[in-house]
């Protein structure tokens, strides 16, 4: 674990004063790389604006309609069910996740012993299939038989022998658990390796003037870690809204409508009700939002933590 | 390594040892249960309360490859080893360029490549299916290849960028000076130290490619089915199937733990699109 981007001033990374190669020679470089992005991201986004814009059910494109798809979606209160759920959904793992991760990045900061095992092992429900993570917790909470659902859920009376997934009020918080689960040690890493980074002298300075453990991480530690916090919390925030495959296996999105993220209600759209149209206008506001929160990352990222 | 800690002595060093230790056990314990659910026999597995004690059965791997699910292991294996490998040609280049050389609208660009990143996988499968529908790409090997360019490629290029400014331009610059060509500079000098950079980036990318689903469920799924698509198939019309699906399960498990302790420090690296240099 060495530094963060911000050590190395950028102005060392500028272009090459070589001036014997052609102007065209880094656009012959990167031109692979481009036409192979623009094939599989620019046409299929193209595409789906222009499948949005047409009647298309039952995968038969037919007649431009204008902004229809747009209006019947936004019109649709499963739509802003969906939104709702992710809010939810972001909102409660995310900032649970960041607390977690934090203080779990704190303590791996001591004096821990055989870190190069522990961490890599920690890494691991972050870093598996979430289809698999999805498989885990279906074993773990299976009604009656799920070793959580016995020895824990049924024995503080929280629910009887089903489970937690089939019940309307408490599936999605059994989503967020999941997430929570799969994505902390992703925080904790993340922090664990920008404390690591933080230059000492401050620390020194503070042990000279005698500050105690919680004025040094509120006075020092917080103040120099905020911007890297910003980025990952940013990160993940982005990221968690995406969630797809533990939710697909784990619910479905139900029951009924209960755990119906975006992501799941466009995919049931196109490939369980074929009404395209409409499943490609949601696919397009929804990568409109996430245009707009890559740019607020990015920029973010390269002002605050200088990195990129 | 800069240690900043508040603990003197071994003591206090063993009791954070153990709390992390115990929390990697209380964490990792549904991995370590979804094991023994491998050698579990049926009544084991849905005793309550939950016994601890079994006779350990290898009848849920005799299924498992009386299935043939070393075909979806296989054909996993191969996907993603062909969709690296392209990865690492075409956006090697590519990464380096973005690293050295100025370019008009570079910075769009750029962004373009971390928007094509983090556009959600829900959004191009709808286009991607309709598209592959038409060119005859839907359900083959090459048409998985190609739609695993987006999440993979836009993020070995982003990420191997960060690794290739880590260089010091101080040697590539004395190699020209010598009269080295580009190729020879790349080769000669750029490489060797990129290698480490290269490989880890790629290894992340193959574990992206492996434990893809929605792309290999929705465009895949008949002739190209891959490990993590066949799980679902185990739930079947006599009952799921969770002995084979634990079997699955951890063999999809292995490359990944293969891979973390390969790349260590580069994870946060990678998994932070290199914000966060581990």
């Amino acid at each position: 674990m060495t530094t963060v981007s911000d050590a190395v001033p950028v102005d060392m990374h500028g272009a090459l004063p070589a001036p014997r190669e052609r102007f065209w020679y880094p656009y012959l470089l990167i031109a692979p790389s481009m036409i192979t992005l623009t094939v599989v991201s620019l046409i299929p986004f193209i595409y789906t604006v222009y499948l949005s814009l047409h009647a298309a059910k039952f995968g038969r494109v037919t007649e431009f309609i204008g902004v229809d798809n747009y209006i019947q979606l936004l019109t649709d209160g499963r739509f802003w069910n969906s939104i709702g759920i992710a809010l939810v959904f972001v909102g409660i793992a995310v900032p649970i996740e960041f607390m977690l991760g934090l203080a779990g990045a704190l303590v791996l900061n001591q004096q821990i012993r055989g870190r190069s095992i522990l961490i890599p092992l920690l890494f691991m429900p972050t870093m598996m299939a979430p289809i698999v993570v999805g498989l885990l917790w279906k074993i773990m909470l299976a009604g009656s038989w799920g070793f959580i659902s016995y020895n824990v859920l049924e024995r503080f009376h929280l629910i009887g022998q089903t489970s937690v997934f089939a019940s309307p009020d408490l599936a999605l918080y059994a989503l967020i658990f999941v997430d929570i689960w799969q994505w902390t040690p992703f925080m904790m890493l993340a922090f664990f390796a920008g404390l690591q980074a933080l230059p000492l002298g401050p620390y020194r300075a503070a042990a000279v003037d005698g500050a105690n453990g919680v004025q040094i991480f509120f006075n020092i530690t917080l103040p120099m870690l905020t911007p890297l916090l910003v980025v990952i919390g940013l990160l993940r925030f982005i990221d968690a809204f995406k969630v797809f495959d533990t939710v697909f296996v784990l619910t479905g999105g139900g029951p009924g409508i209960a755990t119906e993220t975006p992501s799941i209600l466009a995919n049931k759209m196109t490939f369980e009700f074929w009404n395209i149209g409409e499943a490609s206008a949601l696919a397009v506001l929804v990568w409109i939002a996430f245009f707009a929160f890559c740019n607020i990352f990015y920029q973010v990222a390269k002002k605050r933590l200088n990195a990129f | 390594m800069s240690d900043v800690s508040n603990t003197k002595g071994t003591t206090g060093g063993l009791i954070w040892t153990g709390t992390v230790v115990a929390y990697a056990a209380v964490v990792l314990f549904p991995i370590f249960w979804m094991a023994l659910m491998m050698f579990m026999p049926n009544d084991a597995m849905f005793a309550r309360p939950t016994v601890w004690t079994f006779t350990p059965t290898l009848a849920h791997f005799e299924y498992v490859i009386e299935q043939g699910f070393y075909w979806n292991l296989v054909t996993s294996f191969l996907l993603c080893l062909v969709s690296t490998a392209l990865v690492v040609v075409i956006g090697t280049p590519a990464a380096y360029a973005f690293a050295r050389f100025e370019m008009k609208l570079k910075d769009d660009l750029f962004l373009f490549i971390l928007a094509t990143r983090m556009a959600p996988p829900v959004c191009l499968v709808i286009p991607f299916y309709f598209i592959f529908a038409k060119v005859g790409l839907l359900d083959t090997f090459a048409g998985l290849t190609l739609a695993y360019m987006t999440f993979n490629l836009s993020f070995y290029v982003w990420v191997l960028r960060s690794f290739c400014r880590d260089l010091p331009v101080e040697l590539e610059e004395a190699a020209a000076l010598e009269g080295w060509s580009r190729a020879q500079i790349f080769r000669r000098v750029v490489f060797p130290l990129l290698r480490n950079g290269i490989v880890a980036t790629a290894v992340l990318c193959f574990i992206f490619a492996w434990n893809e689903f929605l792309f290999a469920f929705m465009l895949g799924g008949e002739t190209v089915q891959t490990l993590p698509v066949s799980i679902p198939k185990l739930i079947t019309s006599q009952g799921v199937r969770w002995g084979e699906m634990a079997v699955v399960g951890i063999t999809a498990l292995l490359p990944v733990l293969t891979a973390v302790f390969i790349l260590q420090r580069h994870i946060v690296r990678g998994l932070t699109l290199g914000a966060v240099k581990g």
